[in-house]
């Protein structure tokens, strides 16, 4: 049940970005409010996963899979394509955001 | 040509500004979500509240130019940097030097971003067709 929160918190985080996107800056009611709502039920969720997973564990796949997620959302629907350079640039700090959570005493 | 780099220039640092701030909302955001204990303090999730609504306005200020891919990782790792950083002053953590180690490759790897993303402006401002490509 755990991985199913986690899961669901994985698909919001990355509307998040996508809607954050789309708000241009919170001038779209709708995107906007869609960008709240989302952060919201992903926070929920998360934390309802982190009531089971270690928070280090669960933070840490969150993060990295909604990281990546993000930059496939954002080349489907954004058009936004990436060169290797701004890859890499990801690639460093979502695994120091893993590495730093999983080194504990998060 | 060297006032329009100027502009050009200034036009790049704002978004990349506004994105640090929303990173310092998200980690104003994480300590008071900790301190609220499940939201039943209610200061901390008055406070928790307030950092939600700016860090998601500055996030998506700061997508208006930046690629949503790079934003994301730079929103995520300056909360994270930030609330290891901030953790021990709050709260009862400890901050060791393997700790340090991955908060230095994080800065690292958003100074990186940064400079990736300004490459691709000098490209597209040198180059007249967006002929730019992975």
């Amino acid at each position: 049940m755990s991985w199913l929160y986690l899961g669901i918190a994985v698909i919001f985080e990355v509307a998040v970005g996508l809607f954050a996107s789309k708000a241009n800056g919170f001038t779209r009611l709708w995107w906007t409010i869609a960008t709240l709502v989302s952060g919201a039920i992903a926070t929920f969720f998360l934390s309802l996963a982190l009531l089971t997973f270690d928070v280090g564990v669960g933070y840490a796949i969150w993060t990295s899979v909604a990281g990546v997620g993000i930059v496939i959302v954002g080349a489907l629907f954004l058009d936004q394509r990436l060169n290797w350079r701004k890859a890499l640039g990801i690639l460093i700090v979502i695994g120091g955001v893993v590495g730093l959570q999983l080194s504990g005493a998060a | 040509m060297t006032v329009t780099t100027t502009r050009n220039d200034s036009k790049k640092a704002g978004p990349w500004l506004v994105l640090l701030l929303a990173g310092a909302f998200e980690v104003g955001y994480a300590l008071s979500v900790g301190g609220s204990e499940g939201f039943t303090i209610l200061g901390w999730s008055i406070s928790a509240f307030v950092f939600f609504l700016l860090t998601l306005f500055c996030l998506s200020v700061a997508l208006k130019t930046i690629d949503v891919g790079i934003g994301y990782a730079v929103w995520a790792g300056i909360g994270a940097v930030g609330a290891a950083l901030l953790g021990p002053v709050f709260f009862d953590e400890a901050l060791n030097p393997v700790r340090a180690i991955w908060l230095a490759v994080i800065i690292g790897g958003v100074v990186w971003l940064k400079l990736a993303d300004s490459l691709k402006l000098d490209a597209q401002k040198t180059t007249p067709a967006p002929v730019w490509s992975p």
